[in-house]
């Protein structure tokens, strides 16, 4: 038992003037190393923890310590460690899926918020946090003809401050671009990291798919979007870098996928790939169980397994431990790596979500486009 | 002698006023901040801060000039920084074994009549290999130096003579920091060195670093995790046995006494001297004549006060 709680019931069945202290006096949950206590106050005829992980068992019933309304539940959690959960709560017929009331810490994603439970030894990096000091980019929008679409798609465009014609930049193109911003924070990283010469001021090109279950999955379409509409757009209206070291591609989940994909199919645009979870699902024996969505996907995959060649420079994966994908991405880095390519992979106890990504940032933003703090000494 | 003084960075506390007060110029305060790259000549702040007018020698900008009018010259000038780099890589593929292996050898348990030995040992191997690769950098600058002497450019010989004029006329040269390969660059381009060695001079962090005569690249905390210091080329030579380190408090890992005596024993005989915010050293010719907050490392990786001799 966690010592706080068994302090708590150490004399019995603690008043309720004990519990409102107890809540008051404690942060929650109840982070210890190694362990993690989650605490839920109410009434309720079951309390289940459901942690947004994969791999594990993902309803835990938490316990009702005995005479009080308090539910507690304590599980293993190794250092440095983060996930994010809600309590299910049983109320007769009723389940309601709730955020922890005593935990402030919330993530958010398109689907809503979760609670966060920031393991022992996990702490948010400042370098995620918008510092005052950083010079802001700023947030342009640009619309682009595409022909591969048959229609017009608006590009929002992060330039970084001081942003000169007279220059040249790197380009990162990256999918899910609104997400990135509005869940992961990109545009303060972005405006630390080159406030920091960590990487070199550069633009990015947030894209936003309206149907990212088939164009984001191995659609030629998107490929060529990106390729062949978006990029001249861009080189005829902002002074960028021609090398394709100085151009990359940046997704999550099916941005990754989609990502990979479109550098499969133009392997000398962009030098720098940056995949976060990447949904590489494949087929080594009969059919996939991923869902007709994901037949594109399983197809390309298994022909890029089939028939690997090199498709950029360097490439930069991550992915959660706790998440199913982990397999995939394992299985992808010694592919990659046998034809020659530079690849970077980082695991983290984290698990399929948009903080798990915005914290990576920084690790990979600097392997593949290295600022030029090591010469600079202001 | 030929005052000289140098400062650690400029923020949060500014101590070039003083430095400046120090010396009394004789004569128009130039600037040299080509290591601000596109921010050349923003002197605005410096011009408050010190309250007399200052004139940029503009020398980033006058060479992106030459460059775009001169093919041959920016062929030959690209030429050259790719084979530095490319030799800078290669460098790198002795310099990770050997400090590896010097580094294991300060740690490691072992008779000390035997150890010693072997440490003296790594340690000559990684000074041997940095003094190779100065040479190899300084066989391509000559190189580039005698191939431009055989392009006939009327432009550039007309920016350096204004340059060279405009530097001749100053009391005293603020050199500032920045980018410092940029810095030396553009230093070297307008070929600026015997000029400077005459005048009375104030520079900091970057500014600093290329007037010594070997420039050690650092950084313990580099977002790529460990990275061991680099010879990036020689500086000026106008500051004599002396290695600088600007943000020496955040750059380098003064917990490591181990990696800090290797570091100061490794660029021995010169002096490993922290530039820090507030520091400041005063040279006449070679001697120390005031110091305030400067440290050099001690061959234990310790840090001691450098103080006037």
């Amino acid at each position: 038992m966690n010592p706080h709680i068994a302090k708590l019931m150490q004399n019995g069945t603690p008043t309720a003037a004990a519990v409102d202290g107890f809540i008051r006096d404690h942060e929650f949950p109840l982070v210890e190393p190694g362990n993690v206590t989650f605490v839920f106050r109410g009434a309720a005829d079951e309390v289940i923890l459901r942690r947004w992980i994969s791999g594990f068992n993902t309803a835990l019933p938490m316990q009702l310590l005995e005479g009080t309304d308090l539910w507690a539940l304590t599980m293993d959690l190794p250092t440095g460690s983060r996930f994010e959960y809600k309590f299910e709560v049983v109320r007769g017929a009723d389940r309601e899926l709730l955020l922890d009331a005593l935990n402030d810490v919330v993530a958010h994603d398109p689907f809503g918020a979760n609670s966060v439970c920031q393991g022992f030894g996990y702490k948010r990096p400042a370098w995620t946090l918008p510092d005052p000091d950083a010079r802001p980019g700023s947030l342009v929008q640009l619309p682009v003809e595409s022909a591969a679409f048959a229609e017009r798609r608006d590009v929002d465009l992060y330039l970084p401050a001081r942003f000169k014609r007279s220059r040249s930049y790197p380009l990162l193109v990256v999918h899910d671009g609104s997400d990135y911003l509005r869940y992961a924070d990109l545009k303060a990283v972005l405006d630390n990291l080159i406030h920091y010469l960590e990487i070199p001021a550069m633009i990015v090109a947030l894209i936003q798919s309206p149907d990212r279950l088939v164009e984001y999955t191995g659609d030629p379409r998107h490929a060529r979007f990106v390729a062949e509409d978006l990029l001249p757009a861009l080189a005829a209206r902002f002074p960028l870098a021609g090398e394709p070291n100085a151009r990359g591609l940046l997704g999550a989940s099916l941005g990754g996928v989609a990502a990979l994909h479109t550098a499969s199919l133009y392997p000398d645009r962009f030098g720098q790939l940056l995949l976060q979870s990447g949904s590489f699902a494949f087929s080594d024996l009969g059919h996939h169980q991923k869902g007709p969505a994901f037949d594109p996907v399983v197809r390309f995959v298994n022909g890029y397994r089939k028939n690997p060649f090199p498709l950029a420079q360097k490439i930069y994966l991550s992915c959660g431990i706790y998440e199913s994908l982990i397999y995939e991405n394992r299985s992808i880095v010694p592919l990659l790596q046998s034809q020659g390519m530079q690849v970077l992979f980082e695991e983290a106890r984290d698990a399929h979500n948009w903080e798990n990504w915005r914290d990576r940032l920084r690790g990979a933003l600097t392997w593949l486009f290295p600022g030029p703090l090591w010469m600079v000494y202001e | 002698m030929t005052p000289r003084i140098l400062l650690g960075p400029q923020s949060p506390v500014a101590n070039l006023r003083q430095a400046v007060e120090a010396l009394g110029p004789d004569g128009p305060v130039v600037v040299i901040s080509a290591g601000w790259r596109d921010s050349e000549g923003e002197l605005d702040e410096l011009r408050e801060e010190l309250g007399r007018p200052l004139e940029d020698l503009m020398l980033y900008r006058r060479a992106e000039r030459i460059f775009a009018g001169e093919p041959d010259l920016l062929g030959l000038h690209r030429e050259r920084q790719d084979k530095l780099q490319e030799l800078q890589a290669l460098y790198r593929v002795r310099l990770g074994p050997t400090i590896t292996a010097a580094r294991k050898l300060m740690r490691v348990n072992a008779q000390q009549d035997l150890l010693r030995l072997e440490q003296r040992a790594a340690i000559a191997q990684l000074r041997a290999l940095d003094r190779h690769h100065l040479r190899r950098i300084q066989a391509i600058h000559r190189d580039f130096d005698a191939r431009r002497a055989e392009l006939r450019i009327p432009a550039a010989t007309a920016e350096r003579e204004a340059v060279q004029h405009q530097l001749a006329q100053a009391g005293l040269v603020l050199i500032a920091g920045g980018h410092v390969a940029v810095l030396l660059n553009r230093m070297r381009l307008f070929r600026l060195s015997e000029l400077l060695a005459q005048k009375p001079l104030i520079a900091w962090s970057a500014g600093a670093m290329a007037l010594c005569e070997r420039i050690v690249l650092f950084h313990h905390h580099a977002p790529q995790g460990r990275r061991d210091a680099e010879l990036l080329d020689a500086g000026l030579g106008i500051v004599r046995q002396k290695v600088l380190l600007p943000h020496a408090k955040t750059r380098l890992d003064w917990s490591n006494r181990k990696r800090m005596g290797l570091f100061s024993r490794r660029f021995a005989p010169a002096a490993c001297c922290t530039l820090d915010n507030g520091s400041l050293l005063h040279l006449e010719g070679d001697r120390l004549v005031a110091t305030a907050k400067s440290f050099a490392i001690t061959r234990s990786g310790g840090k001691r006060v450098v103080k006037p001799r």
